[in-house]
């Protein structure tokens, strides 16, 4: 088959590929190190050994105190992906449904589109303080922060998509006995998808983003409120492992994002 | 103007604006025929079909199908010239999709029937961009003849294919809607392909595409094989015919 030689090709340069990031790595963290022991300020640059010992003591139990400000690391994680999930849920369902009017309703879209453009170009830490406002301290207003975050992109991709409906596939359906709305489920949105996903990843990536700013107050458990306190006390080994908490997981989700897609969509770059 | 005519245009005109690009153009096409349709490019005839199927609104005269206006998706099936499958569903799937929309139960063994009627095996799972051009338009064959519409339009749908691939689709096709007895509007510029597959084939002269030439073709449409169907006289005779009507549109008219 036609998959064969590419894939006898394409092995050898994706050995390369790991290799070469290997490498990067190794250099990065040497540049780390090296960095660490000529400033010898552990305050400014922590190294990467001060790093890793927090991360032991964040995730333990030590001497009756339980990870860090009452929470274990995968705790303080736990809690900033779920309010992600939640956060970026509500967002990719509300931008899906608005998009989609957006999209077929022209008096519609002429009302919402600068109103959508508008809310995406504010930094998300600007309306927060309106919610703090509005629903206190607590869950509510950082669920509101990333769910209103998460909606812009998923609303102008569906929107986006929509318009861009093939009007010989619309027509092959319609000549096939299909109503407007049957058109709509059966072509315009599964053709609208590989698009939406894409807005999806960018709504996932905004909430990842503003989530450490929902999390600056009141944000413990959290791994911005984490991040937050230990800035506080400037503990920066704290702090460069709430990043890298955040990072890595940020790139674990991404993947799991793209995995899903190329099953969900399979015909993506075929029609 | 019979009952039993399933297309009847009077009087018919198509503007874009300030361009006439059909008409006025009278004709019946009565049931069971197999009618083609040629011209020049810009000649109007897809817009002809659009008018039949019921995507245009003609400026002037009438357009009936089996007695009514046309509507989009209700009595005829359409068959345009690329495939125009739906690429987030199956082969099996697009034929499905046909079925359902027309209220009925899409069932495995029916779509295979159906796929097995275009000459085509064991692709009903396959993704459709799995399959070569000509089995796709087979399956945007399948696809138009799966619900029991008495009119089936097809637009080029064989001009996209190589010259090989051309021909089994086209004595596959006259041997399907003998078959199946289904009356047939089909636009195309070739002439050899408008005398091989019509029962009654008309040329229009160039925009805006009126009729030049009416000419009911005089071979058997079943039992005989499409070599000797080519070698016969009448064939030839047709076929020097038309092209001339083609060429030199008006002399005839």
């Amino acid at each position: 088959m036609a998959v064969a030689p590419s894939a006898t090709l394409a092995s050898p340069r994706r050995k390369r590929r790991i290799l070469l990031r290997l490498v990067a790595l190794v250099v990065l963290y040497g540049l780390w190190e090296i960095a660490a022991r000529t400033t010898r300020n552990p305050t400014f640059i922590p190294s990467p050994g001060a790093v890793w010992h927090q991360l032991i003591v964040t995730s333990t139990v030590h001497g009756g105190i339980r990870g860090y400000s009452g929470h274990l690391l995968i705790e303080h994680l736990g809690v900033s992906l779920r309010r992600i999930l939640i956060g970026s849920a509500i967002g990719v369902a509300g931008g899906l449904v608005l998009g989609l009017i957006m999209g077929t309703v022209t008096w519609f879209r002429v009302v919402t589109e600068p109103v959508v453009t508008f809310v995406r170009a504010l930094p998300p830490l600007a309306y927060f303080s309106l919610f703090i406002i509005w629903f206190g301290i607590d869950e509510t207003p950082k669920l509101w922060l990333l769910s209103i975050a998460a909606l812009p992109p998923v609303a102008v991709a569906t929107a986006a998509a929509v318009l861009g409906a093939p009007t010989g596939l619309v027509e092959a359906a319609r000549a096939l006995g299909a109503g407007k709305w049957q058109a709509v489920r059966d072509v315009v949105l599964p053709h609208a998808l590989p698009e939406i996903f894409t807005g999806v990843r960018i709504a996932v990536g905004v909430a990842y983003s503003s989530v450490v700013a929902a999390e600056t107050i009141n944000g413990v458990p959290g791994i911005g409120g984490m991040v937050r306190d230990a800035q506080r006390y400037s503990q920066t080994d704290v702090v460069v492992l709430g990043l890298f908490a955040i990072g890595l997981s940020g790139l674990l989700i991404d993947a799991l994002l793209q995995i899903a897609e190329k099953r969900l969509i399979p015909w993506r770059g075929r029609a | 103007m019979s009952s039993a005519d399933a297309v009847v245009l009077s009087g018919v005109e198509h503007s874009y604006g300030d361009v006439t690009a059909v008409g006025p153009i009278s004709l019946s096409v009565p049931s069971g025929e197999f009618l083609v349709l040629v011209g020049a490019s810009g000649c109007g005839k897809s817009t002809l079909l659009r008018l039949i199927a019921g995507f245009e609104q003609p400026t002037a005269g009438t357009v009936l199908a089996a007695g009514v206006p046309p509507v989009p998706g209700r009595g005829a099936g359409l068959v345009f010239q690329q495939p125009r499958l739906f690429p987030w569903r199956t082969v099996g799937g697009n034929i499905a999709m046909a079925l359902r929309y027309a209220g009925q139960t899409p069932t495995t063994a029916r779509i295979e029937a159906l796929l097995e009627r275009v000459g085509l095996q064991d692709v009903a799972k396959r993704r459709t961009w799995q399959i070569s051009g000509g089995q796709q338009q087979r399956v945007a064959i399948a696809r138009a003849l799966a619900v029991d519409n008495p009119l089936l339009l097809l637009d080029e749908p064989f001009a996209a294919l190589d010259a090989l691939t051309r021909e089994r689709l086209q004595e596959d096709l006259r041997r399907v809607s003998a078959e199946t007895g289904r009356t047939c509007v089909f636009v195309t510029h070739s002439v050899d392909e408008a005398v091989f597959l019509g029962s009654r084939v008309v040329v229009l002269t160039p925009r805006p595409g009126r009729i030049a030439l009416d000419l009911p073709i005089d071979l058997p449409r079943t039992g005989i094989d499409p070599e000797e169907l080519r070698g016969r006289p009448a064939f030839a005779a047709a076929r020097t015919q038309v092209g001339a009507a083609v060429r030199h549109p008006g002399v005839f008219a």
